[in-house]
């Protein structure tokens, strides 16, 4: 019972952060310690990232991770995201691998009309081919915008005296993504790449840009076994 | 025990009498005004089958000019400006547009650029004194191309027009002019500002509150700096339509249409005039789109950009020439 509840508070975990570092599972498989990661692409906007992960020893490979990305732009910082979470690889036979991710993601967003801030969740779903020096894999993803704080602008309550600021329910939003990730494995190092389409929880809207694009580098610490 | 149990319990009464309801993302009125179908005290009139916000300034009886808002979706309320025509002579008849501003929503699929015309026919026919009262269309941007296509439609019902930046009269036109004007940086902070937004905030076509919001926080960009607009700030909105944009702009693509096929009937002259700092608009653009008139009067409207009816410099210098316009016809 202990386990369950474990494993169904990091699957809930697992589910609120994005996939911003991309792994190849077979390395990660006979590794344990630190992994750093950096990347860039397209996240809803050209934008950059960094993130941290740590392997837990344990009999199922667990992955906690941190994520920061911020998109480009004059204004540093203004928008951003956070992601923690957990990745659990559930599923090994062969090179064959399937694994979940579960994060909480925090963002914000600010243009001369509002700022927004945001709580939400970050689930997906990845089952791939992992060899020792490369590895493909397809994804399956959901990320939901759960409670958004709304702070409009003095130009906008000038507009519209009557707007109402503050915390708004229900969700206020909410995209599925799917695509293919891919990866290079030197050593300690992944070059990765992920690769797909967005689209909004109706199945049927597409965002602005409904694409994701990212090239990661990840950097391991630790300990790993000789393949 | 039961201490705690007494200041606790009237503590967590009061927590919560203290907290109030969070406001729902897809109530009318919290995060964009209510419309005509919601605000019985908003100036309204019965059109084709809608209710659109609607009203006029002036002496009735006086020659129309009737404002065509931009967008398509945006509304009148940048164009206040143009009540001045009323106080020289003119009655001056502001609508938002089907699905626009505060006009009633309507379904994505209701929509059509035909329908647009007979709501155009309708407002006419609606603050019209008599069959002889002159009526001009005075159309900016979106709102040029509506009286452009409704002049090809009906020439002979329209007494003339000043038309103000319209992007083309005829599909190809308006697919370079909004392509130069959307040529922004992937890494530009305008951009990335419309984009990020898609996280936060989604919505179908039934949730036109979130659509509009949504599509109100991304018009920041038409007073951004590095916007080919030159406009000195955002204009003043009251709320924008992201159904109607959306479904005008997916009909274009797919029907291409050209709105000049009747246009060398129209020999009454029009007034043309576009803004000194759009640098997506210019003079060639201008003379490109214009020339389809076969009687123009070509002016540029200097220290304004793209909305230049909607700041006083801009409509300053606009509106010597668009009264000497309507005095001579």
């Amino acid at each position: 019972m202990k386990t369950f509840k474990i494993i169904a508070i990091l699957c809930v975990l697992s589910t609120s952060f994005a996939n911003a570092q991309t792994l190849n599972w077979e390395n990660q498989q006979a590794f344990n310690g630190h992994i750093l990661s950096l990347n860039f692409g397209w996240d809803y906007g050209s934008s950059w990232g960094i993130g941290y992960g740590y392997q837990l020893k344990s009999s199922l490979p667990i992955i906690l991770k941190a994520d920061f990305s911020t998109p480009f732009g004059k204004t540093n910082f203004d928008d951003f995201k956070v992601k923690m979470g957990a990745e659990i690889q559930w599923f090994k036979k062969g090179a064959f691998a399937f694994s979940t991710e579960v994060d909480g993601v925090f963002r914000r967003f600010e243009n001369p009309h509002a700022r927004l801030l945001n709580f939400g969740s970050y689930m997906s779903a990845t089952a791939g081919y992992y060899k020792p020096k490369w590895f493909v894999a397809g994804e399956f993803a959901f990320d939901k915008a759960i409670v958004t704080h709304f702070k409009n602008s003095a130009f906008i309550h000038e507009l519209y005296p009557a707007i109402v600021d503050g915390w708004y329910e229900p969700a206020t939003g909410g995209n599925f993504s799917y695509g293919i990730q891919a990866g290079y494995t030197l050593k300690q190092n992944d070059l990765t790449l992920r690769l797909g389409k967005v689209i909004e929880q109706d199945f049927e809207t597409a965002p602005t840009v409904p694409l994701y694009f990212q090239v990661g580098y990840n950097r391991r610490f630790g300990n790993t076994k000789q393949h | 025990m039961k201490t705690k149990f007494k200041i606790l319990i009237p503590a967590l009464l009061i927590a919560f009498a203290g907290c109030e309801k969070a406001p729902s993302i897809n109530e009318e009125g919290n995060l964009v005004p209510k419309t005509v179908e919601f605000d019985a005290s908003l100036p309204a009139v019965a059109v084709n089958g809608t209710l659109l916000h609607a009203e006029a300034f002036g002496n009735p009886q006086d020659p129309m000019v009737v404002v065509l808002h931009g967008g398509p979706g945006s509304d009148y309320r940048s164009l206040l400006n143009c009540k001045k025509f009323a106080e020289n002579g003119y009655y001056v008849v502001f609508y938002d547009q089907r699905g626009s501003g505060l006009s009633k929503r309507e379904s994505k699929d209701s929509y059509s650029l035909h329908t647009m015309l007979d709501d155009l026919t309708g407002v006419i026919a609606h603050y019209r004194s008599s069959s002889t009262q002159k009526v001009f269309l005075l159309g900016h941007s979106w709102g040029g191309i509506l009286a452009t296509s409704y002049i090809n439609e009906y020439p002979a019902a329209i007494t003339g027009a000043i038309l103000a930046e319209p992007g083309g009269f005829k599909w190809d036109d308006i697919k370079d002019y909004v392509g130069r004007l959307n040529s922004y940086s992937f890494f530009s902070e305008t951009f990335n500002d419309v984009t990020y937004l898609d996280q936060f905030l989604t919505g179908n076509e039934d949730q036109q509150a979130i659509l509009d919001y949504k599509l109100g926080l991304a018009q920041a960009t038409d007073g951004a700096p590095d916007s080919p607009l030159g406009n000195e700030a955002t204009p003043p909105f009251w709320r924008s339509g992201a159904i109607v944009n959306r479904s005008l702009f997916d009909l274009g693509k797919k029907e291409e249409p050209d709105w000049t096929t009747h246009l060398n009937e129209y020999n009454t002259g029009v007034l043309f005039v576009y803004s000194e700092r759009n640098t997506a608009y210019g003079l060639s653009h201008a003379q490109h789109v214009s020339s389809a008139y076969p009687n123009v009067h070509l002016e540029m409207i200097r220290n304004a950009g793209h909305d230049m009816l909607s700041f006083d410099e801009g409509f300053n210098n606009f509106f010597p020439f668009a009264l000497s316009y309507l005095n001579n016809h």
